[in-house]
C-alpha cells in the first residue's frame, strides 16, 4: 500500500487519512496471516487449516457477497463439493434443499447451521444477510460429530463479520438494484394450433369437433400476463473497527424482492440488525457478544402443486382471453379445477411475518496460558405471524376455489351452532406461533506441551439445549365489505366474534449434552484426533433416550517428512477419520401414543367432535445413526495450485421411519398414523475434487480459479421388515405413484412403464407378441419387463426403474479476474444425470399442451416419438418414462463485472473502496428440459424430488451494484 | 499451572454433577395432551371415543363405486383410465391385490373396528348411567365393520376387545368367515336387546338397525328362516313405511323420512379436498358423480365416476317411475331444458355412457358449502325400508318354511309404489322376480354386485367374472406383507 502520510495531508484532513492508513495495514497484516496459517472454526474451538483431520469445504465471505444472493444457501451452490444445494421454489424467500453428501434419510435431510455457535434452522435462513458472512466452513465427514446426535447430515459451520482490535472505524455503504424475468416461457399451443390440435383430439375419439374455425391466430399466451419484470433491491451499512481491548462489527441491511409471477403477491423483504462485539475485560476475560434482529416479510402464492398459479397458466386454453369484454377475468369453463391464474393472483392475500432475535453472549476464561473456560449462553427466538385473507371470490362455474357460491359473490352460510347460520362470507386466518431457544454451553480448551515437538489439546464441555414452542390462531368468517382493509379477525361479524379451525399448541424439546474431543499433534506431522459425545434428547423414548457417539481421525503431513524431496508439491496431507454422528429431527412427543387423531362424526346434522388414538407409540424409539468413513488428500502445487480430494462411504441406519403397519392396528382412520418406528439403511459413496488456482500477474491482475466436482452413489439398502417399499409422490391426478424408496435402488427413484415407441398400425399390434390391453394405433408401446406376454396395467410387475432425482456429477467452477481497475467474476454450476417428472400437464381434453404435440401421431408412419391425440380411453397417461426427462443442466449462476476507483481518485473521495458492478443472475441455462427451470428441488421430502408441478422458477437477474468503504 | 488445573478439573467436576443430576430434565410431557392411556376416566371420554367409531362410517361411500362400478350396472368413468385406476381394474375384472381402493375398505374399516376394540378393551375401567347403551353401539359397530370386511374379502383376522401392537399383527391369522359372522350374530344380538327402537339423536344406531343389519347377515349366509323372523320383527315392530314419491328419497331436505333404517350421517358444513377422503364429513360420492365441466340447471360438475350403463338404462319397464330417479340420461334431460344450447358438459377420458348416477349426484343447492365442489351433505343410505322389505320378500321365497305370500305382499309393496304391475309368481320365478325387483329399486346405490354374487348370478351377467376367484376380493397384498406373510391370499389372485 502506497500511502504515505505526506501525500495524505495534501488532500485530506489527517484523521481520514489516518484512519486509511490504519485499516490498510491492517488489512495487510491480516491477509498474510490467514495465508501462512489459515484457521478454520471445528466447532468449540478451532483449527490450523493445515493440520486439521477432517474433511470440509470452506467460503469466505468476499465470494459470497459477489453472488448478490438473498439467502446463504443460494449462494452456497456450485461453490464445495459434496455440497449440493437445489431450489425448492424461485420464488423470493423461497428455500432450498442443502445436502450434505447426498441423501441419507428418508425424513429430515436438513444439515445442522450453526451461526456464531448458535443453532440455525434451514427456514431460519431467511433471517441470515448473506453480506453479514464472514466465512462459511462445512464439516462433511464423521469429525462433525462433535455435534452428536444432530450432527448426521453434516454440519455447516458460520462466523459472521467481526472487528479487528487496534483498527479506526471503517464505514461500508453498499448496495444493489435489479430487475428480475423469468429465463424461460414454455412453448405451449397458441389458439390457431390449439384448435386444431383439439379437433383431430376430440374426431379421434368420436366426439363432435369443437371448433368450427380454427383460424384464431395466436390467442391468449397466459404466460405472458402471468410473468412480469420485478425489482430487486439490496442496501447494506456496516461499520467496524477497535480499541486495544475491544472490537466491534454493527451493521443493519434492508432487502426487497419481489417475484416474477406475482410481483408483491409473492415478495420479500427483509430488514436486518446486527452487532458484534467483543471485549477484554481483562487479561484472563473476554467476552464476546452477537446480537442480531430481523424482520421478515413474505408473501406467498399457491405454488408447485395441482392449482398453482404456474400450474394454472400451463393449462389455461388460449382460446380464452384473460378479460372478457366487460373487464372481467374470464372463466375457463372448459377446464376442470384449473382457474383463471390472473384472478387467481389477484384474489390471493398471504403474508408471514418473521421478528427473530438471534444472540450470544460468551464469557471465555484464560485461567491459565494453557487452559481456557468458555461458558455461553445461545438465543434465538422468534415470532411468527402468518396472516391469510380469503375474499369472497367466483372462479366459474365448479370450480373448486370458489368462495361464493355465484358470479354475484353472494355467500355460503355456515351454522356455527344448533341452528346459528352466519354469512361464510370473506374469511381471515390469523396465527402467531412463537419459537424460543435457550442453550447454555460451558467447554474447557486445554494445551498441554508433551515433549519439544508434540503437544495435546482436549476439550471438554457440556450443551443444555431448551427449545419451546407454542401457537396459537383461528379464522374469522364473514368480514366485512368482502375488503382487505377488515382483514382482521377482530373484525368479524359472527356473534361472539365467533371463530373457526381455532388451533393452539404448545411444546418443549430438550437435549443434554457431553463431548469430548482430544487431538495429538507431534511435529505438525502428525496428528491423531478422537472425538466422543453422549447426547440425551427429549424426543426419544423413555427406553433409549441416551445415544453414544465416537468419532476418530487422523492426519499425516508427508511433505514435512525429510524424506519428501519434491519441491513442487509444496504441501502434501493424507488424512481420514471414520465415526458415528445421529439424526433426531423427528416431530417431539413421537414416542407417544396422543388422542389427537380425527373422530368427527355427524349427530343431529352438527359435526360432532369425538377422540382417535393419533399416531401409534413407540417408547423403543430412538435417533438414525450414520457411520461415516472418509479418505482424502490436501496438496498444494507449487505456488499457484490447491487440490483436495476425498472419498467417502456412508451408512445410515435405523432410519426414523413412519412405514404401513398393518391395517389390524388401525392406523389407516382419519388422523391417525402409523408408529414411527428405527428401520432400514441408506447407503451413500462418492467422490470429491477440488482444484484452486490463484496467480497474482504483476502488480494489477490477478486470477483465481476454483473448480469442483462431485460423484455420488446413493442407494437404499434396508427397508422395514414387511414393507417392500414406501411410495413417494403422485404423479397426474387420481392415485399414480411415481416416486419409491426401495431396496437396491437411489431414495425416491421413478417407478413406471417403459417405453418402445408409438404403434403405428393396427396388425403390428395384432402381430406384437406382447399384449397390451386397449391399444390403438398410435398409443405408447410399452415394454413387457417380467416378459409374460401382457403388458399388465394392474400390477407393477410391467414397471421398472425409469429415472432417479439425484444427480451423478456435479460441477462448480468459480473464475475472479481482476486486471487494473476491473474485476470479473463468473459461477458456473452444472448437474449431469439426474431426470425430472414432466408433471404439469392436466390430462383434460381441454386444457393447454405444450407444443411438442404438434408432432403428434397422426398416421402410420408419422412418428414414433409422440402418442396420438384422442378423447378416447387410453393408456398414455399412465406414468412412464414418455413423462420423465433428463435434467442435466449447466448454468451461468453468476456473473459480475466490477470497475474500482484508483487509489488516487479514492483519495479526491475520501473512501478506501469504491466499486460499481454490474452483475447478472442465472444468465445462461443450457438444458434438454421443457420445463420452466431443471434446478427444482423437493416438493416435500426426499420422495418429492424432482417432480415438476410447474416449478416457480428462479429469475434471471440483471442488477447494478456498488461498494463505498470510508 | 497448578491452580489452573485445579480450577478446570473443578469445573469439569461441577458440570458433570450437574448434567448427571439433570435426567428430569429430558422427562417432558406434553402439555393439555391426553394420551391412549390416560383416558376413559369420565363418561364424555367413553361418549367421545364412540364418536370416533362412528367416524369409520363416512367411508362406506366407497360401496357405492366398488358395488356398482365391479357390477354390470355402471362403469367407472373419471379423468382418465388412471383416474382411480384400481376403480377401473375393478370395472374390467381385472383387479388383483394391489389396488388402492380395496385397500381403503380393507384399512378404513379395521380402523373402525380398531376404535370401537379401543371402547370395549376399558369397558370395565368405570361405571356410569347410560354404559351399557354406549357399549352397545360400539358392538354393533365392530359388527358392522366386519360384515363389510366379510362381505369383500370373506375370512378376515378377528380381533375382539383389544388393540393390537406390532409385534401382535404377525402372529393373527385369517379366522374362518363363518366364526367371523358368528361373532357378527352375537354382537348385533347384544346390541339389539339393549337399544331402544328409537335413536337418543339423529345418526345414532337403534335397534331397528342392529336387526335390519342382523337380517342381512343372515341373508349372505343364505340362513333365510332366520333372516325372515329377524325382517318380520324390524317390519312389525319397527316404525317405518315407504314413502310414497320414490324419486324424493335422497333429497336431503327429506332426510329422516319414514324408509329411513340405518343412514350414514353427512354434511356440507365443512367441505374439504381430494386429499384425504375417509377425513371428509361431506360425502364425496356425489361430487364425485358429477357431470364433468358442467354448466347448466339443477346439476353441479363433477368427476364422471360410476357412470351407469345402457344396460341399467334399458331394464327399466315402461312407466317405471324409478328410472329416471335412479339414472339421468344426460341428453334427453338437457333437451328438457328452456335453453339446451346454454348448457354445456364435457366426456371424461375414463369412459363416457351418457348416463349419470341420479342418485347420489351433486346438485345445486346440496353442496358441500365451503367446497362447494366435492362434498355433500347428502346422506348414504345403506339399508332403507325398500331394502328391508325386498331382502324379507327373498328369505320369505327361500326359506325352508316358504311364505310365499309374504314375499309376493312385500315384493309388490315396492312395485306399487315404483308405479308398476304387481307380480304373480311362485317358486324359482318369484325369487328371480325379486332379485331383478332388487336390482331396479337398489341400483347404484352400491348393492348389486354383492347381490350378484350372493345369488351366484355374478358369472353370468358381469363380463369377465371368473367363478370361483371374483366371488371375493384378493386381500392387499401389502397387508399380507406386513403380517409377516402369514395370510393366504384368496383362491386365484
Amino acid at each position: 500500500m502506497d500511502i504515505s502520510y505526506h501525500k495524505c495531508t495534501k488532500l485530506l484532513t489527517a484523521a481520514l487519512c489516518l484512519l486509511a492508513v490504519n485499516s490498510a495495514s491492517a488489512q495487510v497484516a491480516k491477509d498474510t496471516a490467514e495465508k501462512i496459517d489459515e484457521v478454520v472454526v471445528v466447532g468449540y474451538g478451532t483449527a490450523k487449516a493445515k493440520e486439521f483431520t477432517g474433511a470440509n469445504a470452506t467460503l469466505k465471505g468476499e465470494k459470497l457477497e459477489k453472488m448478490n444472493v438473498s439467502r446463504m444457501d443460494q449462494a452456497l451452490q456450485g461453490q464445495l463439493a459434496g455440497v449440493t444445494v437445489s431450489t425448492n421454489s424461485g420464488s423470493p424467500g423461497g428455500g432450498s434443499s442443502i445436502r450434505i453428501r447426498g441423501l441419507s434419510t428418508f425424513g429430515d435431510n436438513d444439515p445442522l447451521i450453526v451461526v456464531d455457535g448458535v443453532i440455525y434452522d434451514s427456514e431460519g435462513l431467511n433471517a441470515l444477510n448473506p453480506s453479514d458472512i464472514a466465512s462459511i466452513n462445512v464439516l462433511k465427514d464423521a469429525t462433525a460429530g462433535i455435534y452428536g446426535v444432530r450432527a448426521a447430515n453434516g454440519v455447516i459451520l458460520i462466523e459472521t463479520k467481526k472487528g479487528r482490535l487496534n483498527a479506526a472505524p471503517q464505514f461500508e455503504v453498499s448496495g444493489f438494484q435489479g430487475f428480475q424475468q423469468t429465463a424461460k416461457k414454455l412453448d405451449m399451443l397458441n389458439a390457431n394450433e390449439y384448435a386444431i390440435l383439439k379437433n383431430e383430439m376430440f374426431a379421434n375419439g368420436n366426439r363432435p369437433m369443437p371448433f368450427k374455425n380454427t383460424a384464431l391466430g395466436v390467442g391468449t399466451n397466459w404466460q405472458d400476463s402471468v410473468f412480469a419484470t420485478a425489482p430487486i433491491t439490496q442496501l447494506n451499512i456496516s461499520a467496524t473497527g477497535g480499541t486495544a481491548t475491544s472490537r466491534y462489527s454493527i451493521g443493519g441491511s434492508y432487502f426487497d424482492q419481489q417475484g416474477i409471477v406475482g410481483l408483491d403477491k409473492a415478495s420479500f423483504k427483509r430488514l436486518n440488525a446486527r452487532v458484534n462485539f467483543d471485549t477484554k475485560m481483562s487479561d484472563k476475560l473476554q467476552l464476546s457478544s452477537v446480537f442480531l434482529f430481523t424482520n421478515e416479510n413474505r408473501s406467498g402464492l399457491p405454488e408447485n402443486g395441482i392449482g398453482s398459479v404456474l400450474y394454472n397458466t400451463i393449462n389455461a386454453y388460449p382460446t380464452e382471453p384473460v378479460r372478457d369484454e366487460f373487464g372481467n377475468y374470464t372463466y375457463l369453463k372448459e377446464v376442470n379445477d384449473i382457474i383463471n391464474p390472473l384472478a387467481q393472483m389477484q384474489n390471493s392475500y398471504n403474508w408471514a411475518v418473521v421478528n427473530k432475535f438471534v444472540g450470544k453472549e460468551e464469557l471465555e476464561w484464560k485461567v491459565t496460558k494453557d487452559l481456557t473456560l468458555t461458558n455461553r449462553l445461545n438465543y434465538n427466538y422468534a415470532l411468527v405471524d402468518n396472516k391469510v385473507f380469503s375474499p369472497l371470490v367466483w372462479y366459474g362455474p365448479g370450480k373448486a376455489q370458489n368462495t361464493a357460491i355465484n358470479a354475484n359473490l353472494d355467500p355460503s352460510q355456515v351454522e356455527i351452532a344448533p341452528g346459528t347460520l352466519i354469512d361464510r362470507g370473506a374469511s381471515v386466518y390469523e396465527g402467531r406461533n412463537t419459537y424460543g431457544d435457550l442453550n447454555f454451553e460451558s467447554f474447557v480448551n486445554h494445551v498441554k506441551q508433551l515433549t519439544s515437538n508434540s503437544t495435546l489439546k482436549s476439550t471438554l464441555g457440556v450443551s443444555v439445549f431448551k427449545r419451546d414452542g407454542l401457537g396459537l390462531g383461528g379464522t374469522a368468517f364473514n368480514i366485512p365489505n368482502n375488503s382487505l382493509d377488515y382483514a382482521d379477525i377482530s373484525a368479524n361479524l359472527a356473534p361472539g366474534g365467533f371463530l373457526n379451525n381455532v388451533y393452539s399448541f404448545q411444546f418443549q424439546e430438550r437435549l443434554l449434552s457431553t463431548f469430548f474431543r482430544t487431538e495429538y499433534n507431534r511435529a505438525g506431522k502428525y496428528i491423531l484426533s478422537g472425538i466422543l459425545r453422549r447426547d440425551g434428547s427429549s424426543k426419544f423414548g423413555p427406553n433409549s433416550r441416551y445415544g453414544l457417539f465416537p468419532t476418530v481421525s487422523g492426519a499425516w503431513v508427508i511433505s514435512d517428512e525429510s524424506f519428501w524431496t519434491f519441491k513442487k508439491v509444496r504441501s502434501l496431507k493424507l488424512r481420514t477419520s471414520y465415526g458415528v454422528s445421529g439424526n433426531d429431527q423427528i416431530d417431539n412427543f413421537a414416542y407417544r401414543g396422543m388422542l389427537n387423531g380425527e373422530g368427527v362424526y355427524v349427530f343431529n346434522d352438527i359435526i360432532t367432535q369425538g377422540v382417535a388414538i393419533g399416531r401409534a407409540s413407540n417408547p423403543d424409539l430412538k435417533w438414525e445413526t450414520t457411520h461415516q468413513f472418509n479418505l482424502g488428500i490436501d496438496a498444494e502445487l507449487g505456488e499457484s495450485f490447491t487440490a483436495a480430494f476425498n472419498f467417502f462411504v456412508k451408512n445410515t441406519r435405523d432410519l426414523l421411519f413412519q412405514p404401513d403397519v398393518s391395517a389390524l392396528m388401525g392406523t389407516a382412520g382419519p388422523g391417525s398414523y402409523p408408529p414411527i418406528i428405527n428401520a432400514g439403511n441408506v447407503h451413500n459413496r462418492g467422490l470429491e475434487l477440488e482444484l484452486g488456482y490463484s496467480k497474482q500477474f504483476r502488480k494489477y491482475s490477478s486470477l483465481q480459479v476454483n473448480f469442483n466436482t462431485a460423484w455420488l452413489r446413493n442407494k437404499v439398502t434396508a427397508t422395514p421388515e414387511g414393507v417392500d417399499f414406501i411410495p413417494g409422490a403422485p404423479f397426474g391426478v387420481g392415485g399414480n405413484i411415481a416416486t419409491r424408496f426401495q431396496t437396491g435402488f437411489p431414495i425416491g427413484y421413478f417407478f413406471g412403464y417403459e417405453v418402445a415407441g408409438v404403434y403405428q398400425t393396427q396388425a403390428e399390434i395384432d402381430a406384437s407378441p406382447v399384449k397390451q390391453a386397449g391399444a390403438k394405433p398410435g398409443d405408447l408401446k410399452f415394454i413387457d419387463q417380467n416378459g409374460d406376454g401382457v403388458i399388465n396395467f394392474s400390477n407393477d410387475s410391467d414397471k421398472k426403474m425409469i429415472g432417479s432425482p439425484i444427480p451423478d456429477f456435479t460441477f462448480g467452477l468459480a473464475l475472479n479476474f481482476r486486471y487494473k481497475s476491473f474485476d470479473v467474476s463468473a459461477n458456473l454450476y452444472a448437474a449431469v444425470g439426474q431426470e425430472i417428472v414432466r408433471n404439469y400437464e392436466r390430462q383434460q381434453p381441454y386444457a393447454n399442451q405444450l407444443n411438442y404435440t404438434i408432432n403428434r401421431w397422426t398416421g402410420a408412419g408419422s412418428t414414433d416419438e409422440n402418442p396420438r391425440l384422442t378423447t378416447d380411453l387410453n393408456r398414455n397417461t399412465v406414468f412412464s418414462d414418455y413423462y420423465v426427462e433428463d435434467g442435466s443442466f449447466l448454468r451461468l449462476r453468476n456473473l459480475q463485472i466490477g470497475y474500482s476507483f484508483s487509489n488516487r481518485m479514492l483519495k479526491k473521495m475520501r473512501f478506501t473502496t469504491a466499486r460499481f458492478y454490474l452483475a447478472s443472475n442465472n444468465l445462461i441455462t443450457l438444458t434438454r428440459y421443457m420445463g420452466f427451470d431443471p434446478d427444482i428441488g423437493s416438493i416435500g421430502g426426499p420422495l418429492g424430488s424432482g417432480i415438476d408441478y410447474g416449478f416457480y422458477p428462479q429469475a434471471r437477474t440483471v442488477s447494478l451494484g456498488f461498494q463505498f468503504k470510508f | 499451572m497448578k491452580k489452573g488445573k485445579l480450577l478446570g478439573l473443578l469445573t469439569v467436576g461441577i458440570l458433570s454433577l450437574f448434567h448427571s443430576g439433570c435426567k428430569k430434565f429430558l422427562d417432558i410431557n406434553p402439555l393439555y395432551t391426553q394420551d391412549a392411556e390416560n383416558y376413559f376416566e369420565t363418561a364424555v371420554d367413553y361418549e367421545r371415543a364412540l364418536t370416533g367409531a362412528y367416524d369409520l362410517l363416512q367411508g362406506t361411500f366407497i360401496d357405492i363405486w366398488i358395488g356398482e362400478i365391479a357390477s354390470d350396472n355402471s362403469i367407472a368413468g373419471g379423468e382418465s383410465v388412471t383416474d382411480s385406476e384400481g376403480l377401473h381394474e375393478m370395472d374390467d375384472m381385472k383387479h388383483d391385490a394391489v389396488n388402492q381402493e380395496l385397500r381403503n375398505v380393507f384399512r378404513w374399516n379395521y380402523a373402525g373396528i380398531a376404535r370401537a376394540n379401543y371402547i370395549l378393551e376399558h369397558k370395565n375401567k368405570i361405571d356410569f348411567v347410560g354404559k351399557d347403551k354406549i357399549l352397545a353401539e360400539a358392538t354393533f359397530l365392530r359388527a358392522f365393520y366386519y360384515s363389510q370386511l366379510v362381505k369383500y374379502f370373506g375370512d378376515v383376522p378377528l380381533i375382539i376387545d383389544k388393540r393390537l401392537g406390532a409385534d401382535e399383527v404377525t402372529k393373527t391369522s385369517r379366522t374362518p368367515k363363518s366364526e367371523v359372522y358368528a361373532r357378527i350374530e352375537q354382537d348385533l344380538q347384544y346390541a339389539a336387546g339393549i337399544l331402544d327402537w328409537n335413536s337418543p339423536q339423529k345418526g345414532r344406531v337403534n335397534k331397528g338397525v342392529c336387526l335390519a343389519l342382523l337380517g342381512k347377515v343372515y341373508l349372505y349366509q343364505n340362513k333365510f328362516d332366520q333372516a325372515a323372523a329377524t325382517f318380520q320383527q324390524v317390519i312389525d315392530d319397527g316404525n317405518y313405511s315407504l314413502i310414497s314419491d320414490v324419486t324424493k328419497m335422497f333429497a336431503v331436505a327429506n332426510e329422516g323420512h319414514s324408509e329411513t333404517v340405518f343412514d350414514v350421517e353427512y354434511t356440507g358444513a365443512e367441505g374439504g379436498s381430494y386429499g384425504c377422503l375417509i377425513c371428509l364429513e361431506g360425502n364425496a360420492a356425489p361430487g364425485f358423480h358429477g357431470i364433468r365441466q358442467y354448466d347448466g340447471p339443477v346439476y353441479g360438475d363433477g368427476n364422471s365416476y360410476n357412470l351407469p350403463t345402457k344396460d341399467l338404462f334399458d331394464a327399466y319397464e315402461a312407466g317405471d317411475v324409478r328410472r329416471d330417479a335412479t339414472v339421468l340420461d344426460l341428453d334427453a334431460f338437457i333437451k328438457k331444458q328452456p335453453r339446451p344450447g346454454d348448457i354445456k358438459f364435457a366426456p371424461g377420458g375414463g369412459g363416457h355412457t351418457g348416463y349419470y348416477n341420479n342418485k347420489y349426484i351433486k346438485k345445486q343447492g346440496e353442496v358441500g358449502l365451503p367446497d362447494n365442489d366435492l362434498t355433500s351433505p347428502v346422506n348414504y343410505k345403506l339399508i332403507r325400508y325398500a331394502d328391508v322389505l325386498l331382502m324379507a320378500a327373498e328369505a320369505n321365497a327361500r326359506a325352508n318354511a316358504a311364505n310365499e305370500g309374504r314375499a309376493l305382499q312385500y315384493l309388490n309393496l315396492v312395485r306399487t309404489r315404483a308405479k308398476v304391475q304387481p307380480v304373480t309368481a311362485s317358486g324359482s320365478a318369484l325369487v328371480e322376480a325379486i332379485w331383478n325387483e332388487r336390482r331396479l329399486e337398489m341400483a347404484c346405490e352400491g348393492h348389486r354386485f354383492f347381490d350378484l354374487v350372493r345369488t351366484g348370478k355374478a358369472s353370468q351377467v358381469i363380463k369377465d367374472f371368473v367363478p370361483g376367484k371374483h366371488e371375493l376380493f384378493p386381500i392387499p397384498q401389502v397387508e399380507i406383507d406386513l403380517s409377516g406373510g402369514n395370510w393366504s391370499q384368496n383362491p386365484n389372485y
